[in-house]
């Protein structure tokens, strides 16, 4: 692991740690600097809704085939037993793993994953969430990866409170609501410009993403915007709409 | 204390019926008084089942909050409803603006009085002891903003807390959906919409987006659309979903004759 890129990452993610810092990019940049730093070709944050799923917040790609496999572990999966049981699952051969999780070890062996592990996202005594890994090559995961993974996770869970102190317990759970919300914003924003330009899910949330880092900007916030008709997105970057769609006046 | 967050039950069956359940308990609202199911519905059921003392709605008007007061279950409730429009301070105006609840679980702590100057003495006046406000919300459309009150300070359990936001998501459905002819109550049948959605959120969302696109149309107007489609159809909400975002079918502009555009 490069040393270097571990100290600065952690130094990168404490500093953003601000009043008025945009959650959702912080939970993005995070898996990013997961798969950098951990040896894995996926990753993705998933947390725990008191409504009673497992829902996938942020990930290193927004390729519908990966957004399939956390929407999967809903029902089955290492995050689902992770946070059932609060340890870490490690998984070396998805492909012993069919009788097990009889839809998820089949799907994220066909999207090319051969590893797959989960680290529980911890507060105090509770588990809120999972920081989920994919390998594509070898299985094992090393074991200062591991610690550097759960540190991650642990990272992840403070950046969701972004408050140093816990003044309100209520806290988690407004905090938690907002940000599955701003997930669903920004995937109708996603949609829309997608549509718009005639590309993918995972292009068009890079382009979102871009520019809200390039204008100082909330990702959910540009998000929200955009999707209002608010924001048009000015640039290169974007093009005209596509012939045959209709503009709302 | 933190409040736990409620763990998923084993059975899968119990993880899928939780918004049956709830869908369930606003229904027979509805038959209890014999009129379509309306947002009134999800607020007066969630009373009950969220074990609070009374509860209030607002419902967006056009797409701006706080909109307007649409139901209160008693005069506590509607006098913390108009507080709070009247002097644009309090737990519901927070959430609004937020985009996430607000959880004031003790009126009387130095923290509400710090936060809600005005309201929160007056609405101690008016015997809330605890608040606890939903925006109505599905990702970027803004349908309005539900509040519930009790009488004694404390927090809301873990099931209390997933019961009152599913309560919301139904009322947020409701509020979307109300007036749109063809398309029975949302969410009718045990399970039949709500067990679709968890695994094909990001779907039904994206598509959402696309339509506002394909069809020149508001976010709010292009979610009715995708609905209406299933429904006309007779399509499971993801299933639909999964095709446009695929781009295996597009919408028309013209409601009446929707293009199958086959791939």
């Amino acid at each position: 692991m490069d040393g270097e890129l571990l100290s600065d990452t952690f130094v990168e993610l404490t500093d953003t740690m601000v009043a008025g810092f945009d959650v959702i990019d912080f939970l993005h940049v995070l898996t990013d600097r997961s798969v950098q730093l951990l040896d894995v070709e996926a990753a993705g944050l998933l947390l725990a809704d008191p409504r009673g799923e497992l829902r996938v917040v942020a990930a290193s790609s927004e390729a519908a085939r990966l957004i399939e496999l956390f929407q999967l572990q809903n029902d089955q999966g290492p995050c689902l037993d992770c946070y059932r049981s609060g340890l870490p699952v490690h998984v070396k051969d998805l492909a012993a793993e069919a009788g097990r999780w009889p839809r998820f070890a089949p799907a994220a062996r066909q999207a090319g994953f051969t590893a797959v592990q989960a680290l529980p996202m911890r507060l105090r005594d509770q588990v809120i969430g999972a920081l989920n890994l994919f390998r594509a090559g070898q299985g094992t995961f090393a074991t200062a990866d591991v610690r550097v993974g759960q540190a991650l996770a642990d990272v992840a869970t403070i950046g969701l409170l972004h408050e140093r102190t816990m003044r309100r317990s209520e806290i988690l759970n407004e905090q938690l609501q907002t940000a599955l919300n701003s997930r669903v914003v920004i995937e109708q924003a996603k949609g829309k410009l997608a549509e718009r330009l005639g590309v993918d899910m995972d292009q068009a949330f890079s382009l979102l993403r871009d520019t809200a880092r390039a204008g100082n900007r909330r990702l959910s916030e540009l998000a929200q915007a955009f999707v209002d008709g608010t924001e048009t997105l000015a640039g290169p970057a974007f093009g005209q709409p596509r012939p045959g769609s209709w503009r709302k006046p | 204390m933190i409040a736990a967050v409620a763990p998923l039950d084993g059975d899968v069956r119990m993880t899928v019926s939780r918004p049956g359940r709830i869908w369930d308990l606003v229904a027979r609202q509805a038959a209890s008084h014999g009129g379509p199911v309306s947002a009134t519905d999800a607020c007066v059921a969630a009373v009950a089942a969220v074990q609070v003392t009374g509860a209030w709605l607002s419902a967006a008007s056009g797409t701006e909050l706080p909109g307007h007061l649409m139901s209160v279950t008693d005069a506590v409730g509607e006098r913390l409803a108009e507080l709070q429009l009247r002097l644009g301070e309090g737990p519901s105006p927070d959430a609004a603006a937020n985009g996430g609840p607000v959880l004031a679980a003790d009126l009387g702590e130095t923290e509400s009085d710090r936060r809600w100057p005005v309201f929160a003495p007056a609405a101690r006046r008016a015997g809330a002891a605890a608040v606890f406000t939903f925006p109505l919300r599905i990702g970027a459309i803004r349908a309005g903003v539900m509040g519930l009150y009790r009488d004694r300070a404390g927090q809301l359990d873990d099931m209390q807390l997933g019961d009152a936001l599913l309560f919301a998501d139904a009322a947020a459905l409701l509020l979307v959906s109300a007036g749109q002819l063809g398309e029975p109550a949302a969410g009718a049948g045990p399970g039949g919409q709500s067990a679709d959605l968890a695994g094909h959120r990001a779907e039904i969302d994206q598509a959402t987006g696309m339509l506002t696109e394909q069809l020149g149309v508001g976010v709010t107007e292009a979610f009715i659309r995708l609905r209406a489609y299933a429904y006309a159809h007779d399509r499971p909400l993801g299933d639909l979903a999964r095709d446009i975002v695929a781009r295996r079918l597009r919408l028309g502009p013209d409601p009446d004759s929707s293009e199958d555009d086959q791939a």
